[in-house]
């Protein structure tokens, strides 16, 4: 079974995208902040990133950045949760190495998916 | 006495008289020159006066205050002279070089915290010109309210996003069955609350729309568009709006293909949609909206027309305002902004296009726009 990170803070959205990742045959992993978010992928070794950009502690900017640090961490693909969807935002996150991207108020259950199953498959 | 003394005498009077009428005179050309200066001395906006010879023969205590400069320095000096002073190259660079421009209301940021507003004004007297007024209005207080309203608004739109894509996810999920069965009546109120909640998450992205305008962030990132698609798209989206409220729309298309043109296609889309929107909400049903599309070597045209409520002749000048609601648009439709001609103007102009209307009450309005079809430099 395919492994997903989901590092969000706002409840609600987390365990809706949990709910529906869960449905599609995912296994998921949750982190509510940047911190936490970094300290998982380095343990579980998840396929599949989903990153929000604002949290406390570290924001998704920053993971991105501490990511690019680490090798492994670096191949892993990431797909960003914005909040504004402004295009300065969305292109900082794929010079950071950002494969997609989700628009919080345009985001869709299904493009969720049809995301995902791009990035890694079913 | 003899008759040449009384002469003498009644002439050195009158000469006294002359004498003491030219001083009273005197007297008073300095007390109004002294008020005058008073004036000047006190005012509060900064005062600069050059001679038509270009040279600066005032500068008065505010204008000392905002550059730092004491006037004895600066007074006597030639416009292309106080160039070199350093604390005024930046107003003598909106001013010159060579003589004072005719300015109105030009921004000059000195200090992070001291903006003017400098303006110019060309001194007649009996039709001569002998010289230039430069007024230096002191407008950080207003900057600094209206970065502070756009910094709340911009704060306030991204807070409700959070709570209003919570909502919208829960709301799709049901919609969906992700989360359960729900029967027909469930799902018609879920189906509304849906509806709801998008024209909310709409006026919200309108809102940091125009706070980004207003702030110069309005990004703009060109790509070759092709621009009968982007129309088609808009069209394609409101289908289900237009079927519901049974209008019909129709499309003119060029009749030779349009070659693709370098524009901001998400924000174009969202002009093209502002004016379907418009055209949609302020047409009665069983009305007809006709887009085309045209063009020549020099520009793509693209116009809206509908057979609806029609502007007003008073109301039309006011119509790309910011927030601003035609009474009689109001009066067909509560919900609405106020802020989508205003976002539509301001994508076009960013695109170096025009945008104009003709419009007739009762009638129905046409809303049109031009592009170069050179397009936007490519960042």
């Amino acid at each position: 079974m395919k492994k997903i990170l989901i590092i969000e803070d706002e409840e609600i959205l987390l365990d809706l995208l949990q709910n529906k990742l869960i449905q599609e045959g995912y296994e998921i992993l949750v982190a509510r902040d940047g911190e936490e978010g970094l300290q998982m992928m380095r343990e579980a070794k998840p396929d599949l990133i989903l990153l929000d950009i604002i949290m406390p502690k570290l924001d998704g900017f920053e993971v991105m950045e501490e990511m690019n640090k680490d090798k492994k961490l670096k191949s892993i693909p990431l797909i960003v949760i914005s909040n504004s969807g402004q295009p300065v935002e969305i292109d900082r996150a794929e010079k950071l190495g950002a494969k997609d991207w989700l628009i919080k108020t345009e985001f869709d259950p299904q493009e969720v998916i049809d995301k995902t199953i791009k990035q890694i498959g079913k | 006495m003899t008759e040449e003394t009384k002469e003498f005498k009644s002439g050195r009077d009158a000469l006294m008289n002359i004498l003491e009428d030219v001083e009273n005179a005197r007297d008073r050309a300095e007390e109004e020159k002294n008020k005058t200066l008073a004036i000047i001395t006190n005012f509060t906006d900064g005062l600069l006066f050059f001679d038509k010879e270009h040279f600066l023969v005032l500068f008065n205590p505010q204008a000392e205050r905002f550059f730092n400069v004491v006037h004895k320095d600066v007074v006597g000096l030639s416009i292309s002279a106080l160039s070199e002073v350093s604390s005024l190259q930046s107003l003598i660079k909106i001013l010159g070089p060579d003589y004072i421009k005719n300015i109105s209301r030009k921004e000059l940021t000195l200090k992070e915290n001291l903006v003017l507003e400098v303006s110019t004004v060309s001194i007649i007297r009996e039709k001569e010109e002998i010289g230039a007024l430069v007024i230096l209005h002191d407008i950080t207080r207003e900057k600094r309210i209206e970065k502070m309203k756009t910094e709340f608004v911009t704060i306030a739109a991204h807070q409700l996003r959070t709570p209003l894509s919570a909502i919208k996810w829960t709301l799709k999920m049901f919609l969906a069955g992700d989360l359960g069965k729900i029967g027909k009546e469930q799902e018609e109120f879920l189906r509304k609350t849906y509806q709801s909640n998008e024209r909310m998450i709409s006026l919200v992205n309108d809102l940091l729309n125009v706070t980004r305008i207003e702030e110069g962030r309005y990004v703009y990132k060109p790509t070759l568009v092709n621009f009968e698609d982007l129309v088609s798209s808009v069209i394609e989206f409101f289908k289900e709006k237009t079927k519901r409220k049974k209008l019909k729309i129709r499309f003119k298309k060029p009749k030779e293909k349009i070659p693709k043109i370098k524009i901001d296609a998400e924000k174009m889309q969202i002009a093209i949609q502002n004016l379907f929107d418009n055209a949609i909400s302020y047409t009665p049903p069983g009305g007809e909206i006709i887009a085309s599309l045209s063009h020549n070597k020099k520009e793509v045209k693209f116009s809206i027309k509908d057979n609806g409520i029609g502007i007003s002749e008073n109301q039309k000048k006011r119509i790309f305002n910011k927030f601003f609601r035609a009474p009689d648009a109001v009066k067909t439709r509560t919900e609405g902004s106020g802020l989508g001609l205003f976002i539509v103007k301001n994508i076009i102009e960013a695109h170096k296009g025009k945008v104009w209307f003709e419009s007739e009450k009762d009638k129905g309005s046409e809303f049109s726009f031009s592009l170069p079809m050179r397009g936007l430099p490519l960042k």
